[in-house]
């Protein structure tokens, strides 16, 4: 990997997303730039419902942007891959595999011998501490224990990036909570290049190494702002409720 | 525990009370056929359940009511096998390519609403008065309902488990294999089971029109030799096995798709 | 869209495809007799033909279709006035389902057709018994899915009406049975194709007219080419009636899902 600072792991440049309705164009994403390091942790912060989803989606390779481009690692990106690994907001396990089942499946698809995969699997999912829970099927966890899961799945692949989509969305209050520091103690162990997306003003200074503003309808950057907090971060640290204010002042508040 | 008492003691007085309005159509029966204008044509209950005993070791026909009853199953495990395989690979297909949906669908929808029993004349001409048109027969009638069951099961497929699995790296025939098919799973048994009842149905009626064994000529005999008796005979064994495959297919459906049951 | 016209393309081709090998098979190249397999054309001819013409069974089209409408519809509803309420009853009131639950379990795995002989022996060749059998054919599924539909009433709701003061009755009527709506219909809609299945094969045993005999005759006749008529018929005949209930449906539940 080149070890140059001006290396940027994701390079994306003018991505636009536009949709033919009955009613003629609608944007939905309108000229957005990023680069990040290795190693960064970017979190979108916005709104809900301003095509947050599509924008990740288009750097994944879930989706396809109607223009501008997207390089990930070197390579330009065209679909989706195990170079970019995805959490859901929706959790989506495969639900009639089991736990080492799910995490192992990427590296299943790719011609992995089976001593070989359970031992990487069985790392992941105690780096995400379900240890014991290796047989378990996703119907009987809990949210917070599913969405482990996920993040286990995706980092099994060894992926340059990690993109999150409001992992923590359908979690209880508590359960975010729990979550935000479980992940934050997984990065301190394995850290990788993160793209995550939420409207949680908490989670996101929590989490963040760089936070972008979002603004609504169409999706484009209104602010970007360096977090530059030690770890493991306090919510009601001053500088946290600061930054925390004039962040969330920042929002469109219409819908 | 006062819950688990009352839990029981429910259990308890449903039993009872099962027991007791089988009992009454039993009494019903019996009073209703003895002696009476209707015992003429109807034996009771007696006569009945002695003759079915008796019919597991005296021959009705050429075999005992095991034969027949092995017959009939065994047609219908043959052509419901094919169709199991054949349907479900067809329906899945149907359901995730395009392509396949465009060519094979007219035909599906065509046929569909034609009974299978309204094939008997047909298969009879096309293939004669033996086997192959049982198994013909049968065919038809399990490949409707697995083909439709697992077509939706493909289409019902959650787009974003699709995406998932491309994230993880699975190729296209990877994707069919260990993403659609287990996804459509619930939707495919549901399709066998109805497969099985409607093709026990149609065994029968294809035993009843031309057949020297099984369950089906069974009751069919009975009735061309005015035998009521061995009529009911026939009767209880083909609800017997009914009763044996519906039991069968929930309890393989209970092992097979533990991962569907909503938990808490 | 572009891709679904070319969809759409496919199909056609593959139909007429598969229709020009039909013909050819037959009328051109005469690869199969014609006592065993008939040429399209001669189908569609005779399909025409039978709308007056009584030959050779001894009734014209519309008069068997009549025939076997009049059987089934007749078995149909009286499954369906008793099977429903029955299955309502059977779910709303638990002491009467313990009692009525294991009769009808009973009932239950024998397949329509298997009371066919039974009714023979009982009412005789004619339309009593023949209604009898697609009455037992349509009840079933009418009982099973009435009880299922009772069944999926959603306790919040009944707790609602039972604020409210509503007595067991009322939330039978006002609660219970408008969310069993659409598996009632539901059920009726499976009834509908066993009882015109059921039809089939009770005309094809033990009739002398409707449209399962038309096609049992002419096997005998070695006329395959009324026998696919038939078939073509009693499919569009099903499908017609299947439609009709679908609107129904429509109606029904237009309401939306109760939540």
């Amino acid at each position: 990997m080149n070890s140059n600072e001006s290396f940027f792991i994701i390079d994306c440049e003018g991505l636009t997303k536009t949709f033919e309705t009955p009613n003629g164009e609608f944007e939905v994403v309108a000229d957005f730039s990023l680069k990040a390091r290795s190693n960064e942790f970017v979190v979108l912060f916005g709104p809900g419902q301003c095509g947050k989803t599509t924008l990740l989606n288009m750097m994944s390779g879930l989706e396809t942007a109607s223009t501008g481009s997207v390089v990930v690692n070197g390579k330009a990106v065209s679909g989706p891959g195990p170079e970019r690994g995805v959490v859901f907001q929706s959790i989506a396990l495969f639900p009639w595999l089991t736990v080492m089942g799910n995490v192992e499946y990427g590296l299943k698809m790719r011609g992995v011998g089976k001593q070989e995969r359970r031992g990487r699997a069985q790392r992941y999912i105690e780096l995400v501490g379900l240890q014991g829970f290796e047989d378990a099927f996703p119907v009987k966890l809990s949210g917070g224990m599913k969405q482990r899961v996920g993040i286990a799945r995706a980092y099994c692949n060894e992926p340059a990036v990690l993109f999150m989509d409001e992992p923590f969305g359908a979690l209880d209050a508590q359960t975010r909570y729990l979550m935000q520091e479980e992940l934050q103690r997984i990065m301190s162990v394995e850290k990788r290049t993160t793209v995550f997306v939420t409207n949680n003003i908490e989670e996101a200074l929590y989490l963040a190494d760089r936070i972008v503003v979002l603004a609504n309808c169409p999706t484009r950057i209104k602010a970007e702002y360096v977090i530059d907090l030690p770890r493991p971060r306090d919510y009601v640290d001053s500088r946290f409720l600061a930054l925390r204010q004039e962040i969330s002042g920042m929002l469109d508040r219409a819908l | 525990m006062n819950t688990r008492n009352s839990a029981s003691a429910v259990t308890i007085f449903r039993i009872l009370a099962g027991l007791f309005s089988i009992g009454c159509f039993i009494a019903l029966w019996h009073f209703g056929t003895n002696g009476t204008a209707l015992g003429k044509l109807l034996p009771g209950p007696s006569v009945v359940l002695g003759k079915f005993v008796a019919s597991f070791t005296t021959k009705i026909g050429k075999y005992t009511i095991l034969g027949h009853a092995m017959w009939s199953l065994s047609r219908v495990m043959v052509a419901y096998t094919a169709a199991a395989v054949i349907g479900i690979g067809l329906g899945l297909a149907m359901g995730w390519y395009r392509t396949a949906e465009a060519i094979f669908r007219p035909f599906y929808e065509m046929i569909r609403p034609i009974p299978p029993i309204a094939w008997i004349p047909i298969a009879i001409i096309w293939f004669g008065l033996g086997e192959s048109a049982k198994y013909f027969l049968i065919f038809l009638s399990a490949f409707a309902s697995i083909t439709l069951n697992s077509f939706d099961g493909a289409r019902s497929v959650d787009r974003v488990l699709v995406g998932a699995a491309k994230m993880l790296g699975a190729n296209d025939r990877q994707l069919f294999t260990s993403i659609v098919l287990p996804a459509s799973t619930p939707y495919i048994f549901a399709g066998l089971q109805v497969a099985l009842s409607t093709s026990w149905a149609t065994v029968l009626a294809a035993e009843m029109v031309r057949s020297s064994e099984g369950v089906g000529w069974v009751i069919v005999s009975g009735m061309e030799m005015n035998n009521t008796t061995q009529i009911l005979v026939g009767i209880i064994a083909i609800g017997l096995i009914g009763f044996m495959l519906a039991t069968i297919m929930r309890e393989v459906e209970a092992k097979l798709l533990a991962w569907n049951r909503q938990g808490t | 869209m572009k891709k679904d016209r070319r969809y759409l393309l496919l199909s056609l081709l593959a139909v007429s495809t598969v229709l020009a090998a039909w013909w050819l098979a037959t009328d051109i190249l005469k690869l199969v007799p014609s006592t065993t397999f008939p040429s399209p054309v001669k189908v569609l001819r005779t399909l025409v033909i039978k709308f007056w013409d009584p030959n050779p069974d001894g009734a014209t089209l519309p008069q068997h279709v009549i025939a076997s409408l009049q059987v089934s519809l007749t078995g149909y509803l009286m499954g369906v006035f008793i099977g429903v309420p029955l299955g309502i009853c059977m779910a709303w009131f638990t002491r009467f389902d313990w009692f009525a639950r294991p009769l009808f379990d009973m009932l239950r795995p024998i397949p329509g057709i298997a009371w066919i002989p039974l009714m023979i022996i009982l009412f005789g060749i004619g339309v009593m018994s023949k209604a009898m059998v697609i009455f037992l054919s349509s009840f079933t599924a009418c009982v099973v899915n009435s009880y299922s539909g009772i069944k999926q009433t959603k306790a919040v709701h009944l707790w609602v009406a039972r604020t409210f003061g509503a007595g067991n009755l009322e939330m039978l009527f006002k609660i219970a049975i408008p969310t069993s709506l659409p598996l009632v219909l539901t059920g009726m809609r499976v009834a509908l194709g066993s009882s015109w299945s059921a039809l089939v094969a009770a005309e094809l045993l033990a009739s002398t007219q409707g449209l399962g005999f038309m096609i049992m005759q002419c096997r005998g006749l070695y006329r395959p080419d009324v026998i696919i008529a038939g078939m073509i018929t009693i499919g569009s005949v099903g499908a017609f009636l299947t439609w009709l209930l679908s609107l129904l449906e429509r109606r029904v539940v237009k309401g939306g899902r109760f939540s």
